[in-house]
C-alpha cells in the first residue's frame, strides 16, 4: 500500500433485486484526503451502495478494495464509520453512554468504569480538534447540530479513516450545518476519506473535492467540482430532457382565496405568507426540514402556530381552535405518515373510510345508519377502485396504494374546502397515483382548495397548478405555468438560486 | 352479526379458496359459541341430573351477573386500549358502603345506591383525569387509585364485616328470582342491550374503536381523546359501583375482603370476548358468552369433584390462554388475505 492508492476503490459493483438492477457495474474511487459528494434522485441507487458497504446487501458481483485490499463488508467489520440521516442516538442517555454504545464501555475488573467512560468521550471529540461538550449531558440537551457531530465523533471512536455520511445535513438549520462542514475539512485536512451523500446541491460547493452523479443504478459522471454548477448536476440526475406535459390551470390570482396564510411562523421557522384560490392545487416543496412539512399541519390544528394569522375564506381560523374545529370549518388533512398518523389496522374499510362519523354531521349519539353508510362506502370503493371492493375486508389485507385511496376518500365524504395532501402519492404504485390525481383535480375544480405538500417533485409539476419552494420558513421561489416543472423544483430546492425568483 | 365474506368481489379468489375461507371465518366468529354448546352438551351428559337443574343455572346466573357486570365495566376503557386494574376493589368498596350506609347509618337502599353511583362516577373520573391529562399510565393510575378504593373500604368498615341482618327486604330483593329470572341476569341483559347499541352504532362508540386501534390518527380525524378516554372510564367506574350494588345485595352483608378477586376472571373474560364474535376486539357479545363459557366450565368441573383451589389454577390458566387466543387471532385475521390480494 502506498499513498497513491486510493483509500476506498470499488470496481463493477452490481447488485440486483428481483431481477432489477440497483447497482450497475459501478466504478467508484475516494482518494485520501478526499471529500466525494454523491447524488442522484431517490432511487438512483445511492442507499444501496451505503448499504452494500455496510455490508446489508450482499453485492451479487464486483469487489470492493480498501488500501488495496478486497474486503467484504457482509462477512464481517470494515474501517469504514457510517453517519446515518438519523443518527441512532438516545437522547435521555448522557453525551458519554452514547460513545460507550459505539465505542464500548470502558470496564475495570468487568465493571463500568464510569470515569473512563467520561474520559473516552472528552478523547474522542479532542482527537477531531473540538472542544468536548460535558460527557455527562444528556443528548437530549444538544441542539441539532452538537447531535450530528456527536454522531460523527461516535462513527469515529472505531478509528476509521473512511466516513460514510448519508444527509447529514437533512435536518441542520444553515448555520448549524457550518459546523459540521468545518469539523468535514479538519477530518479532510488529517487524510480521512469521506463520501458525502445529500440532496442539497449547494452546500457541495466549497466542501466537496468531486462529485458523483448516481442515476437508475448507474454511475453517470464524475467530476471536480469546480467544473460543475447545480444546473449540470440535475441535468445529470435527470439525464434526459424534460417532456412533461402539463397544462396548468389559467392563472388563479384572480380567484377568489380559500387560504390564505399571513406571517406564520412555528418554531424557529417563518414567517411565511401565501393565499391558495378556490379551485386552485398548490404545491409545497422543499427539502427535508425545509419548514414545509409542518405548514399543513398547523392549518389543520395538529402543530401550534407562534404568530401570524391563517383565514379560510376570509375568516380567520383561531389560532387554539382544535382539529375537530377546523374540520367542521372545511379543513381536511391527509397526513404524510400512512400507517403512524392515518390507517386503523384491524379495522374494515367501513370503519377506515369513516371513522368519525361526527365530521359527516351529527352528534356523537347520532345512530349510525347501516344502510347508507354502507351506500357511502360502496361509492367510495367504486369510485377510487379499491381492491378488494368489501367493505368489511379489514384495512390490513390491502395494499399501500389501495390504503391511501381509502384515506383520501376517508375525505371526500365530508364537505371541507381546503384539502392538505402530504404526500399523497408516496409508495402508491402508478394506477392508484393516476385515480388520486383525478380525484384531487375533480376536488379543485368543484371548488374547493387543494394543498399538495409532497417531496415528489415529478408529482408536484403534473399535478400542481403552481408550486411554493420553501426553505427555512419561508418561500424562497414560486413556479407557475411553465416554469412549473421538474428541473426548476429541483434547482430552486436544492437551492441552486438563493434568492427568492419569479419565474412565469 | 354475520359478515359476507365478499359481497362483490374485487378480486375473486378461487372457488376452495373462498370455501376454506368461509369456514376459517365461520370458526372465528362463532368459535366461542361452539365452545359454550359442546360444554353445555359435555356436562350435561356427564351429570345430566345436577348440571341443568334449575338451581344449578340460577346459582350460576346469580354468581355471574357481578362478574358479567365487571367485564362489561371493563370492556369499555379495553376498547381504548386502556385497562382499568380498579374495578375489583371498586367493587368491593361499593359493596361494604351499600351495606354499611343502610345498617350503619340508617339511610334508605335508594339514596345509598344514588349516593354510591355518584362516588362511582367521580372516581371513574378520576381515573380519565389521571390518565388522560396527567399521562399517567392508566395500569399504574388505576392499581394506585384501586389500592386507594381498598383502604377506604377498609377503613370504612375497620376491616370488620358489617352484618346485614337489619337490611329491608326491598333492598336484598333486588337480587331475588322473579318468574324464574334471577333479577341480576336481567340488570345485566339490560346493561349489555345499552352497550351493544353503544359500541356497535353510536359514532361515540366506533370512536373508541378507533382510538384503540391509533391514537394519533383517530385524533388527525378530529376525535377528542381525552374526553373519550375518560368517558370510558367514568363508565367503567359506574358499572363496577352497580356492580358492588347488585353484590351487596347478594351477599346481604358488607366483606371487605371481598372484590380484588373478581378482577382477574372479569379481565379473562374481557379479553376471551375479544377472540369472538368480532375477532380481534373487544365486544359486548363476545365478553357474555365468555363469561357464561368459564362459568358453566367451572362448574362442571366442580361437579365432577374438582377441589375448591382450582379456581385459581382455573383464572390464570383461562387468563393467558385468553389473551394468547386473542392475540394469534388478531394476527391471522389481518394477515388472512394478505397474502394473495395484491394489485
Amino acid at each position: 500500500m502506498s499513498d497513491t492508492t486510493p483509500a476506498v476503490e470499488i470496481r463493477g459493483l452490481t447488485k440486483r433485486f428481483l431481477g432489477t438492477l440497483a447497482l450497475d457495474h459501478i466504478d467508484l474511487t475516494i482518494g485520501r484526503g478526499e471529500i466525494l459528494a454523491l447524488v442522484g434522485e431517490n432511487g438512483a441507487g445511492k442507499s444501496t451502495l451505503i448499504k452494500t458497504l455496510a455490508g446489508i446487501h450482499q453485492p451479487d458481483e464486483g469487489e470492493i478494495r480498501i488500501d488495496g485490499v478486497i474486503v467484504h463488508p457482509h462477512a464481517g467489520n470494515v474501517p469504514i464509520a457510517f453517519v446515518h440521516q438519523d443518527l441512532g442516538l438516545v437522547n435521555e442517555l448522557s453525551i458519554g453512554e452514547n460513545v460507550a454504545l459505539v465505542a464500548g464501555f470502558p470496564r475495570i475488573g468487568g465493571l463500568i468504569s464510569w470515569s473512563k467512560v467520561w474520559s473516552q468521550a472528552e478523547a474522542i471529540y479532542a482527537g477531531m480538534g473540538i472542544a468536548p461538550p460535558d460527557p455527562r449531558a444528556p443528548v437530549g440537551s444538544l441542539s441539532a447540530a452538537s447531535k450530528a457531530i456527536l454522531g460523527i465523533a461516535r462513527a469515529l471512536s472505531r478509528q476509521a479513516k473512511i466516513v460514510v455520511l448519508d444527509e447529514p445535513t437533512a435536518s441542520l438549520p444553515g448555520p448549524d450545518a457550518l459546523h459540521l462542514f468545518e469539523l468535514l475539512l479538519r477530518l479532510r485536512a488529517g487524510g480521512a476519506s469521506i463520501l458525502y451523500v445529500s440532496h442539497r446541491l449547494n452546500e457541495l460547493f466549497g466542501l466537496v473535492d468531486r462529485v458523483t452523479v448516481f442515476r437508475d443504478g448507474r454511475h453517470v459522471r464524475t467530476s471536480p467540482i469546480g467544473s460543475q454548477t447545480p444546473e449540470t448536476i440535475v441535468h445529470d440526475m435527470l439525464g434526459r430532457d424534460l417532456d412533461i406535459h402539463h397544462e396548468p390551470q389559467a392563472a388563479r390570482s384572480t380567484a377568489k382565496p380559500m387560504l390564505s396564510i399571513e406571517g406564520l411562523c412555528v418554531g424557529a421557522q417563518g414567517p411565511l405568507s401565501f393565499s391558495v384560490g378556490q379551485g386552485e392545487v398548490l404545491g409545497l416543496v422543499g427539502l427535508r426540514g425545509g419548514g414545509h412539512e409542518v405548514i399543513g399541519r398547523t392549518i389543520f390544528g395538529a402543530q401550534a402556530q407562534d404568530a401570524g394569522a391563517i383565514r379560510l375564506a376570509g375568516e380567520i381560523i383561531p389560532p387554539d381552535l382544535p382539529i375537530a374545529g377546523r374540520i367542521a370549518k372545511g379543513i381536511a388533512l391527509l397526513a404524510g405518515d400512512r400507517l403512524v398518523e392515518s390507517a386503523f389496522p384491524g379495522m374494515s374499510l367501513r370503519e377506515n373510510l369513516f371513522p368519525n362519523k361526527t365530521n359527516l354531521g351529527g352528534g356523537l349519539f347520532t345512530p349510525i345508519s347501516r344502510s347508507r353508510e354502507h351506500g357511502q362506502v360502496r361509492d367510495l370503493l367504486e369510485r377510487f377502485d379499491v381492491r378488494p371492493r368489501d367493505a368489511h375486508a379489514l384495512i390490513d389485507w390491502l395494499s399501500g396504494g389501495n390504503q391511501q385511496k381509502v384515506f383520501v376518500g376517508r375525505w371526500l365524504a365530508s364537505d371541507s374546502r381546503l384539502f392538505i395532501m402530504e404526500e399523497p402519492t408516496a409508495g402508491v404504485d402508478i394506477g392508484a397515483k393516476e385515480i388520486i390525481h383525478a380525484i384531487l383535480r375533480d376536488i379543485a375544480a368543484a371548488g374547493a382548495a387543494v394543498l399538495i405538500v409532497s417531496s415528489d417533485f415529478e408529482e408536484v409539476a403534473v399535478l400542481c397548478d403552481r408550486a411554493l419552494v420553501i426553505g427555512r420558513g419561508v418561500v424562497t421561489a414560486e413556479l407557475a405555468g411553465g416554469a412549473l416543472n421538474l428541473e426548476n423544483l429541483l434547482t430552486r430546492s436544492s437551492g441552486g438560486s438563493g434568492q427568492t425568483v419569479q419565474a412565469h | 352479526m354475520s359478515h359476507p365474506i365478499t359481497e362483490r368481489a374485487g378480486t375473486t379468489p378461487s372457488r376452495s379458496r373462498a370455501g376454506g375461507q368461509f369456514l376459517s371465518n365461520l370458526v372465528a366468529v362463532y368459535g366461542l359459541l361452539f365452545v359454550f354448546l359442546l360444554i353445555m352438551l359435555l356436562f350435561g351428559l356427564l351429570r345430566p341430573s345436577s348440571f341443568f337443574s334449575t338451581t344449578n343455572i340460577n346459582a350460576i346466573l346469580v354468581g355471574q351477573s357481578v362478574t358479567a357486570i365487571l367485564a362489561l365495566a371493563e370492556m369499555i376503557p379495553l376498547a381504548t386500549k386502556q385497562f382499568d386494574l380498579s374495578i375489583g376493589y371498586h367493587l368491593g368498596m361499593a359493596q361494604v358502603l351499600v351495606v354499611g350506609l343502610q345498617v350503619q347509618h340508617g339511610l334508605g337502599w335508594p339514596e345509598s345506591c344514588v349516593l354510591i353511583l355518584i362516588g362511582s362516577l367521580v372516581a371513574g373520573f378520576v381515573n380519565g383525569l389521571l390518565v388522560t391529562r396527567f399521562g399517567i399510565d392508566s395500569f399504574i393510575a388505576t392499581m394506585g387509585t384501586g389500592t386507594l378504593y381498598y383502604g377506604v373500604t377498609n377503613w370504612y368498615s375497620n376491616g370488620e364485616q358489617i352484618g346485614g341482618m337489619d337490611l329491608p327486604a326491598s333492598f336484598t330483593n333486588l337480587s331475588q328470582i322473579v318468574h324464574g329470572v334471577p333479577l341480576p341476569a336481567i340488570y345485566v341483559g339490560a346493561i349489555a342491550v345499552v352497550l351493544w347499541v353503544v359500541t356497535e352504532r353510536l359514532p361515540v362508540g366506533r370512536n373508541l374503536y378507533v382510538i384503540g386501534a391509533n391514537v394519533r390518527a383517530a385524533e388527525l380525524t378530529g376525535i377528542d381523546i381525552r374526553r373519550h378516554v375518560t368517558g370510558a372510564f367514568v363508565v367503567s367506574g359506574l358499572l363496577s359501583g352497580f356492580a358492588g350494588i347488585v353484590l351487596g345485595s347478594v351477599l346481604q352483608t358488607g366483606t371487605p375482603s371481598v372484590g380484588p378477586e373478581y378482577l382477574l376472571p372479569a379481565f379473562a373474560a374481557t379479553l376471551l370476548g375479544a377472540t369472538s364474535i368480532k375477532p380481534g376486539r373487544v365486544n359486548v357479545i363476545g365478553t357474555l358468552l365468555s363469561v357464561l363459557v368459564l362459568a358453566f366450565s367451572f362448574s362442571g368441573v366442580q361437579q365432577l369433584g374438582a377441589p375448591f383451589y382450582l379456581q385459581y389454577f382455573f383464572n390464570g390458566g383461562i387468563l393467558i390462554v385468553a389473551v394468547g387466543l386473542s392475540v394469534y387471532a388478531t394476527q391471522r385475521r389481518r394477515r388472512a388475505a394478505a397474502k394473495p390480494r395484491t394489485n
